[in-house]
């Protein structure tokens, strides 16, 4: 449980305890909460308990079902492009930081967009049906209702992405829910961030609430919001996208369920979780039983942090336990059970059944535990601006640990964690600006492939254009380029990190949050590959900020990002020559990592491998 | 000009190359098809051009113009194939188009592939200089530097140089600068300059855009040359009008310039042929849907004109996966494509669902019906066992249907869905339907559009086979089936109107407009279209000039196109503007955001000539007396419900007055079309078969529930 679950809190609800171990008694699973948090569904529960009542004539078939199955997903597509179309702010639009889906009446989720990013989608699957269906059970509501909330446990981690929800009608009762998650440019309190010793230092809280009653907007949040955020303009604008985005949905819905002559999606909703279910269990059982670990450290904010995972496969599910992972510190880099569940089962998907469907049905035979009071399972009020920075490395020991057993599945580490640069500051008008973007380092090689450069892995998100940042903030890029010899020597070559170099051209004073990892703790390669380069934060005076802290970038100054690249797949002894020398004639590395790395002679004046030379290294080498 | 004036159009496409002669005064029209030759395709279109001449009498000196379209581009994108290019940018961000948006287009392929970029990383040269965002110069242009990179292209033997400079949209100066440079050092090289292949803000699909232009332009000179000295040879004077993928039509100059605006110019004039037949029986928004043996593509128009993207895509490493392939910010139809075709095949996806498509059997084996080998069940094999398709007279008659082995290739899958095999059959016909229909949904959503206004114009060998269920998925009502199925994109290329677009990047919020700039601009930008559009043929008096204002509010990235007169503005322009903008707006989004500032972004100028007026079209004074079924055969029209006897009629034997009630089965050579119950079918103008939906239909008044 809980340590703040104190009794004078009102509704909202939290969530029922974490712990939901199968069949356990009510009281037995408060028992395991105490040691060991866990999350997973029991697989018998499907119907997500209210409502329901509802006598079935229809008989679905699978062909019907595959084809209203394939229109509510494209009912959800419509709902996200809908919402990026209008929305006010690049990290939406050009960064995809978003989810959307749809719901049964349980807050079971069926379907998402195909944009997205796992630490929104898999988090709102769990916000809905486990905070706001218990709290705003779909029969309570009214048409034309609408929720939000940014509770950090309940929804994605951090107070800066706002869940908003929707209810949908249809011949006068509840049928669904269209819920979005978006990153907020901004939202209130310290910028975002790993400084925070708190949670009530981060921003602005909304716990779950109505965004409209009845169609009619709640003026009171509206202008709590307008009068917390640096840009509320931008802020309001995206809460209306997500609106409208929900609003699409939920039209299309009907068209749908009024073409099929169907009541609600209940019973295709339960057709689809089972089917989703049962191919996850399927590629589960082809596993071989046991326990496979894996323990990294990263960066964290001032000591090194541990990851460790166990994973467990038991005929046809998974437990991963993070037990053993460091406990929680009092900065805002803490994680909650939720994103840890999200990256986990996003991971285990990617890499074990990655034809079938994400949804409420794929999560059931996985379970995920972390101690609670360990920086993936923190209590509150601890800080969790810059959650991402942790939790997209639960990746990591997972994918390694799953080498063991699936080595041609999976990829070597990476940069795992999406480097997030945000400034702040007075623009020459004297107007505040607010800016974050994301970009990411190299993943890891695969079996058969070198890893790609520059490409955010787990996260979904995507970078934004230099000419799209400058033109929103009074920023200049001064390089952004790949970065030679950052990609871990292997048979196959991890990816290259990148770099970049910024200023600020206001004339004033801006300052710079820092969200980077992997500066200390590099990228390791799989299977005899060799790790990536670590990352690199340094300013053009010799200056070194704090890499997950924030600084004031003077005005003349310059801040160098070097971003980690991806680890190697296989012993570089096994490179083939001919790639060796492709690679250093691009100038992915250099002629000295050649011969260092690869045991591949290249000389330097004709860019032609010197055949003799490296025989005879390779010869030396294996001696 | 002594005997009738001739127009003339010719589509090479990847199988066949057509052409189509269109006598203006008569209407009269001729066709040809002929195997597109390789590698050079100028081949085929000189012998079709004679063959066409001389088995009609047509004189080559009546040819008014021919407008020409090919595959050229793309195929060299997609194999690969083109020149060695260089790309020149500003220092420190050669590898912009390596690192792209750095995302992944299928989150869930931990062993993703990306397209490489067509200038590899050796190729990229960092040229010192550097714009900030409003266009001012924050470090002048490196020339020397510019000339000693010229050294070494020069030494590599680089054939094309593409140059693309951050924020060159807003001030070329330093583009243009290094452009004149390459070419006094590199006189034989091609060149392409990023502000005038693809004038907008985003560095990573413009510098794409610029280095495929750069890397199709020699191969593309070489081809221009042959085709038009080709013609000369065959005694056309005429001028030679190239198709471009925005629908309009330009010189051999300009496609030579901008070589990138002519991918995809085929499927163009499918579109274009769907708007023509469209408008001629008196519809205006219309969804050309071309459905063929391994694909299917819809477009759709706005206000009666097709809609134009500016983002598009080339090259997929993966076909149908958005984002897999090499950007390109071009004028383009917009179009979807999804892999849904006769071919496609249906098989059991991870869940134990039948899924169709998008893999296809293609022409070889192709379906299991055919017998030339293909075991697994396709859509064609489904729409036979259904009852809809004739095996004796699939193509004319030229490929035999085994029923037989049809009905083989689904025992498998029907099996493992405890399902009769016919329910399966049904079942896979109307799975592709509901894929088809959700892709165009989802387009139709990402535009703002209410699809279920629409009229459909089916073409292609499946196309009419699924034009009533697509419909059906759609809430449409109403379907043309336009005559000359066969060509249709060459047809839809006489339709073109001659025109070119440009767009010049300027942002500025609508109340900080300097209007003096403003107007030099777009003056400049209609010179230059005039230019291009009068040396094509066109009397400048003829002439129309377009603009089409890019608006949006500040902070967001999508803008709204929105329509605007084209004269010179002034102080009260601007207030309409915010007026123009906020109904296109409202009519996309619902609601506006009240009291955040607007900006215009881009400014699109479209000169173009008249469409050609081809009013008199080919079938409009054919009558018969012969339009009864020629046969009855039993259709299977639901899977619940007992199959019909349903008559078969040819289409040639329809007479201009004949109508019927479905279901009904039409043939002619190019296709079938399947009328469903509830539907009823009748002759209209030009030869078109029209489809409607009888509007006691129960899923109609669904609409307003």
């Amino acid at each position: 449980m809980r340590e703040i679950d104190d009794a004078t809190s009102q509704p909202p609800s939290k969530s029922p305890p974490i712990a939901m171990g199968g069949d356990l008694p009510a009281n037995a699973r408060t028992l395991l909460g105490s040691t060991a948090s866990r999350m997973a569904l029991p697989s018998p529960m499907r119907w997500g308990g209210a409502g329901g009542g509802v006598k079935r004539s229809l008989m679905i078939d699978p062909i019907t079902l595959e084809v209203i199955w394939s229109r509510l997903i494209s009912v959800v597509d419509e709902q996200a492009a809908a919402l990026i179309h209008s929305s006010f702010t690049t990290v939406v639009r050009e960064a995809g930081d978003l989810s959307a889906g749809v719901f049964d009446r349980g807050g079971n989720m069926i379907a998402q967009s195909v944009t997205g990013t796992p630490g929104h989608i898999n988090t709102m699957a769990n916000c809905v049906r486990r905070y706001v269906v218990p709290n705003y059970p779909i029969d309570s509501l009214q048409p034309g209702d609408t929720l939000i909330t940014n509770d950090p446990w309940e929804a994605s981690g951090h107070l800066f992405d706002l869940t908003i929800v929707s209810p949908v009608f249809y011949r006068g009762r509840g049928v669904a829910y269209f819920a979005s998650t978006c990153h907020a440019v901004d939202i209130g309190g310290a910028t975002m961030g790993g400084d925070a010793r708190s949670l009530y230092e981060e921003g602005l809280a909304i716990p779950l609430m109505k965004l409209f009653k009845a169609g009619e907007a709640n003026r009171e949040l509206f202008n709590i919001i307008r009068a917390n955020v640096r840009v509320p303009d931008q802020v309001i604008g995206d809460i209306y996208a997500q609106e409208v985005g929900n609003q699409v949905g939920a039209r299309k819905l009907i068209e749908m369920l009024d073409e099929y002559d169907l009541p609600d999606i209940e019973e295709v909703s339960a057709l689809i979780l089972d089917r989703t279910e049962a191919a996850v269990r399927d590629a589960i059982r082809s596993l071989p039983d046991g326990v496979y670990r894996n323990t990294i450290m990263i960066d964290g904010f001032d000591e090194p942090l541990t990851i460790a995972c166990a994973l467990t496969v038991d005929g046809d599910e998974l437990i991963v336990d993070y037990e053993g992972s460091s406990p929680q510190v009092d900065r805002g880099i803490n994680v909650v059970l939720n994103y840890t569940h999200a990256y986990t089962t996003y991971t285990l998907m990617a890499a074990l059944a990655p034809g079938i469907p994400n949804n409420e049905g794929a999560f059931r035979p996985i379970e995920v535990r972390a101690p609670l009071g360990s920086i993936l399972n923190c209590t509150r009020p601890a800080p969790v601006s810059a959650r991402h920075l942790i939790g997209h490395f639960v990746s990591q020991p997972l994918l390694t640990a799953l080498a063991e057993i699936v080595p041609k599945q999976v990829i070597a580490n990476g940069s795992a964690g999406l480097w997030n640069t945000m400034m702040d500051g007075m623009d020459e008008t004297g107007e505040e600006f607010a800016y974050i973007f994301f970009s990411a380092g190299g993943m890891g090689a695969a079996q058969d492939r070198d890893g790609l450069s520059a490409t955010a892995f787990p996260s979904g998100i995507m970078g934004v254009p230099v000419e799209a940042i400058e033109t929103a903030a009074p920023l200049l890029m001064h390089r952004r380029e790949l970065r030679p010899d950052s990609g871990g020597a292997g048979r196959f070559r991890g990816g290259l990190g990148q770099v970049m170099e910024l200023e600020i051209i206001t004339g004033a004073p801006a300052n710079h949050s820092c969200m980077y990892d992997r500066t200390g703790s590099p990228a390791l390669g799989l299977l005899g590959g060799k790790p990536g380069a670590a990352g690199d934060l340094r300013l053009s005076d010799g200056g070194r900020p704090h890499p997950k802290s924030h600084y004031v970038l003077q005005p003349g100054q310059r801040v160098i990002l070097e971003l980690p690249g991806g680890g190697g797949y296989g012993p570089p002894s096994d490179r083939d020559p001919k790639r060796v020398l492709e690679d250093a004639r691009q100038g992915y590395i250099s002629v000295d990592t050649a011969e260092r790395d690869y045991a591949v002679v290249i000389s330097a004046a004709t860019m032609a491998v010197d055949e003799a030379a490296t025989t005879a290294l390779r010869k030396e080498r294996e001696a | 000009m002594t005997s009738p004036p001739i127009l003339f159009a010719v589509d090479i496409g990847g199988t066949f190359t057509d052409l189509v002669a269109l006598e203006l005064d008569s209407g009269a029209i001729h066709v040809e098809k002929l195997l597109t030759t390789f590698p050079d395709p100028s081949g085929a279109v000189l012998e079709g051009v004679q063959k066409l001449l001389k088995s009609n009498n047509l004189s080559p000196a009546s040819i008014r113009y021919v407008v020409h379209g090919t595959t050229l581009i793309t195929n060299t994108l997609i194999e690969r194939a083109g020149a060695k290019t260089a790309l020149l940018t500003t220092a420190g961000f050669r590898d912009a188009v390596e690192i792209g948006n750095e995302g992944r287009y299928d989150m869930y392929d931990l062993a993703l592939l990306k397209p490489p970029p067509l200038a590899e990383r050796r190729l990229r040269f960092d040229v010192p200089e550097r714009m900030l965002a409003d266009g001012t110069v924050w470090r002048p242009l490196d020339e020397t530097r510019t000339r000693e990179i010229c050294e070494a292209l020069r030494a590599e033997d680089i054939e094309a140089v593409a140059i693309c400079f951050l924020h060159a949209y807003t001030n070329p100066a330093h583009e243009l600068a290094a452009l004149a440079i390459v070419r006094e050092e590199l006189p034989a090289v091609s060149t392409s300059a990023s502000h005038q292949v693809a004038p907008g803000m985003r560095e990573y699909p413009r510098a794409s855009t610029t280095i495929a232009n750069a890397y199709v332009q020699p191969i593309t000179e070489r081809y221009m040359e042959r085709v038009a000295s080709g013609l000369k040879e065959s005694g056309i004077d005429a001028p030679l009008n190239i198709m471009l993928s925005s629908g309009g039509t330009t010189t051999v100059a300009a496609a030579r310039a901008f070589p990138v605006r002519l991918v995809e110019s085929g499927p163009a004039g499918g579109a274009l042929a769907g708007l023509y037949w469209g408008r001629l029986v008196g519809q205006k928004d219309v969804l050309a849907f071309d459905m063929g043996g391994t694909t299917a593509k819809a477009a759709l128009t706005r206000d009666g004109e097709l809609a134009i993207s500016h983002q598009s895509e080339v090259a997929h490493v993966h076909r149908f996966k958005r984002g897999s392939g090499l950007p390109l910010m071009v004028p383009m139809i917009e179009m979807i494509e999804i892999g849904a075709g006769g071919g496609s095949i249906a098989r059991l996806n991870a869940l134990g669902l039948p899924a169709v498509g998008p893999q296809s059997a293609g022409s070889a084996p192709g379906p299991a019906s055919y017998g030339m080998g293909g075991g697994e069940p396709t859509v064609t094999d489904a729409d036979l066992l259904l009852g809809y398709l004739n095996p004796e007279y699939f193509a004319g008659g030229s490929i035999k249907l085994d029923a037989e082995s049809a009905r083989a290739s689904f025992i498998e899958l029907s099996t493992a869905l405890d399902l009769p095999l016919e329910r399966m059959a049904w079942g896979v016909h109307q799975l592709v339907n509901e894929n088809m229909a959700a892709a165009a949904r989802v387009h139709a959503a990402e535009r703002g559009l209410e699809v279920r206004r629409y009229c459909m114009v089916a073409t292609g060998g499946a196309g009419p086979v699924h034009a009533c269920g697509v419909a059906q998925g759609l809430g449409i009502s109403r379907i043309i089936v336009p005559p000359l199925a066969g060509v249709g994109s060459a047809f839809g290329f006489l339709t073109a109107p001659i025109a070119f677009d440009f767009t010049r990047s300027y942002v500025a919020k609508l109340s900080e407009l300097d209007l003096r700039e403003l107007n030099r601009i777009l003056k400049s930008l209609e010179r230059e279209g005039r230019r291009i559009v009068e040396a094509a043929g066109v009397p400048a008096s003829d002439v129309t000039v377009r603009l089409n204002i890019d608006m949006r509010y500040v902070g967001q990235g999508y803008e709204v196109r929105v329509p605007f007169p084209m004269e010179t503005l002034n102080e009260q322009h601007v207030g309409l503007m915010q007026r123009a903008f906020e109904d296109e707006y409202r009519a996309f989004y619902g609601q506006l955001a009240e009291g955040v500032p607007i900006e215009a972004v881009n400014w699109r100028v479209l000169i173009s000539g008249p469409r050609p007026d081809i009013k008199s079209a080919p079938l409009d004074a054919v009558d018969r007396s012969d339009d009864a079924p020629v046969a009855y055969r039993s259709v299977s029209f639901a899977p619940d419900q007992a199959r019909q006897n349903t008559p078969v009629y040819r289409r040639e034997q329809l007479g201009v007055a004949w109508s019927a009630d479905g279901p009904l089965i039409i043939e002619e050579a190019a296709s079938t079309t399947v009328v469903l119950p509830g539907w009823s079918a009748r002759m209209a103008e030009g030869g078109c078969l029209l489809l409607t939906r009888r509007s006691s239909d129960k899923n109609l008044q669904g609409a307003s529930a």
